[in-house]
């Protein structure tokens, strides 16, 4: 096996397994599966003889409104149109993407910082390796909470006579790959960077920037103002996980499932150009603290 | 075995490296002296691929080598000054050896990975503390840990920055007979330090830097006699005349004298063995010579470490051999 990709997989193995002991990501799970399960159960009460009603339950009101207000009365109902997992699916997701990818950007700044990487450094290791090594732990842990996840949601729409419906699947699958960029853009900002907290700032940074680019928010201002941040925003699309995520999403509403698979390809793509730069980076920066 | 060509490494306009030849032969016990900021540090990782040359390229098993050479890291040791415990706290030393061996692979060369991290636990006392957490280690064990993970995988080359800083008594003596007998296997051995007295026990061959430039580059005793500009012949006689010591004076090679009881002390210049001079020059003055001696000095003697305010006298032995 090349040395490199040995070095990251023998401690990608060492992350698992640290993870798996650490009560946080534990944490993380059960407050996932634990929205999950309110969500759930909110559903079901707001179902009633019409069908599903957010203004019966004082949880899914509070939601309803927000997301209509933000995104509009058609995304909602495209939201809940197979039922209530693939809301509860973003949202139980998060919190242990959120612990991933923030685990990875915090413990790479810190671990360069005391040395740490620089003394691996002096063995088979590069600053390449040891960031794919948190790279593969991410992932191998997102797809294993994914697996927790569907089967805990299967186990809960069996239960309540619902089902997940066949958008699930494809929501799913993108927010893998939606996943992916994001934790690539974790390594890049930890490379980037020289300290946990700085690389923290810039890889928030960036979500926000990404969260706000699809809100619109960019587009609200006129003129000139206007004019620049519409090609801002165009520019800054064209790297971000939550723009593709879109796109998957309405092809495969316009029933385009070709084009649903070119965007996951496109997705993959970007996180490893995402990696590349990383390798770059970290190539011309060291590994010294 | 290592070899160097014009290294030079340049942090803006300070020139921490200044075009650095060295070459060191395979199965060398190397030491690399030099007071704090002369240019080791940047050396040595240089060498290591750490940090990239200004200038200047590094050679390693006669390969040209490049930081992209992890190949070549499988056969490289090192030890650094200060071990980073803080990461790695929550690891048994066992532990901890185990993942450096999954690291380097180590089952491809041993069979019983786990009977060669005991066997190198037990050979600097740690191997009672195998189960203990790394937190609870002090300095010198860290350190000893840190030359065990070093040599975990054979390597032929290694590299020690400062080995023995820290160490108590037993714990210096431990490694360097662990120094020693890994060279008599014919391992190279590069050794950063500012410690004369221990790399005159340890080096075959010693290079001083200062200011990034290659001072001095020679075996020890060599680099001893440039060092000591006069030596001590101690006489003991049966009584001293008073104006003995005065009188020794006027010999042209004697530089100074003083007593001590009944032994006298006499400075003379290091060129030239002035023995037989002195005793012939007691005979006539009818005094019966009872011991003549040379005093041999040590490197430790001539100065402890290597500081700043030292360095002038390595600058006038007047660069490379």
């Amino acid at each position: 096996m090349n040395f490199r990709l040995r070095a990251a997989s023998v401690i990608a193995k060492r992350r698992i397994f640290e993870s798996c002991l650490s009560p946080g990501f534990y944490i993380a799970q059960a407050v996932g599966l634990l929205l999950s399960y309110f969500l759930i159960s909110g559903f079901v009460s707001s179902i009633d003889s019409s069908g599903f009603n957010y203004m019966l339950h004082p949880l899914y009101e509070l939601i309803g409104r927000s997301l209509a207000g933000a995104f509009g009365a058609t995304f909602l109902e495209k939201l809940f149109a197979e039922g209530p997992f693939q809301f509860v699916f973003y949202v139980s997701f998060v919190p242990v993407f959120l612990y991933l990818s923030f685990s990875t950007v915090f413990h790479f700044g810190l671990e360069k910082k005391v040395g740490a990487i620089e003394l691996l450094a002096y063995g088979p290791v590069d600053g390449t390796s040891y960031f794919l090594a948190f790279y593969i732990k991410d992932v191998a842990l997102t797809v294993l909470y994914q697996l927790l996840l569907v089967l805990f949601l299967s186990a809960a729409a069996l239960l309540n006579n619902l089902f997940l419906g066949p958008a699930f699947l494809y929501v799913l699958v993108v927010i893998f790959f939606m996943a992916l960029m994001l934790y690539t853009l974790s390594i890049l900002a930890s490379v980037l960077t020289d300290g946990g907290a700085s690389a923290m700032a810039l890889y928030i940074g960036i979500i926000l920037l990404f969260l706000i680019v699809m809100m619109g928010s960019f587009t609200i201002a006129s003129g000139y103002v206007r004019s620049f941040s519409s090609v801002l925003s165009w520019v800054i699309n064209w790297v971000s996980p939550f723009f593709y995520w879109g796109l998957a999403l309405s092809s495969v509403e316009a029933g385009n499932t070709l084009n649903y698979f070119l965007i996951l390809l496109v997705m993959a793509a970007l996180s490893g150009l995402f990696l590349f730069l990383s390798h770059l980076v970290i190539k011309i920066k060291g590994v010294r603290p | 075995m290592i070899r160097t060509r014009g290294l030079v490494k340049k942090y803006g306009n300070f020139t921490a490296v200044d075009n650095l030849d060295l070459n060191i032969p395979s199965g060398e016990i190397y030491g690399f002296l030099g007071p704090n900021g002369a240019g080791k540090t940047s050396t040595i990782l240089m060498i290591l691929g750490i940090i990239r040359p200004t200038a200047g390229e590094v050679f390693l098993f006669e390969e040209k080598y490049t930081p992209d050479r992890l190949d070549m890291r499988n056969k490289i040791g090192v030890v650094p000054e200060k071990h980073p415990q803080g990461v790695w706290s929550w690891m048994t030393a066992f532990e901890y050896l185990q993942m450096f061996a999954d690291l380097f692979d180590l089952k491809r060369v041993y069979k019983d990975t786990q009977a060669r991290i005991d066997y190198l636990l037990q050979q600097v006392d740690l191997h009672s503390v195998r189960n203990k957490r790394i937190a609870e280690f002090s300095r010198g064990m860290l350190q000893k840990l840190s030359i065990i993970r070093a040599l975990l995988h054979d390597p032929d080359i290694l590299f020690l920055d400062e080995p023995i800083s820290g160490l108590d008594p037993i714990g210096i003596k431990q490694i360097r007979d662990l120094i020693l007998a890994e060279n008599r296997e014919g391992r190279t051995i590069f050794i950063s330090s500012h410690l004369l007295s221990e790399m005159e026990k340890l080096c075959h061959r010693v290079a001083i830097i200062y200011k990034g430039k290659l001072l001095a580059e020679d075996n020890m005793s060599s680099l001893l006699a440039k060092l000591i500009k006069d030596r001590e012949i101690l006489i003991d006689l049966e009584s001293l005349p008073p104006d003995l010591a005065d009188s020794l004076k006027e010999l042209p090679f004697v530089l100074d004298t003083t007593t001590r009881d009944n032994t006298l002390v006499i400075k003379v210049s290091k060129k030239g063995d002035f023995r037989k001079d002195l005793s012939s020059y007691l005979i006539k003055k009818n005094l019966v010579p009872l011991r003549i001696e040379e005093k041999a000095l040590s490197l430790e003697e001539a100065f402890v470490t290597i500081t700043n305010e030292n360095i002038d006298m390595f600058t006038e032995i007047g660069g490379r051999e």
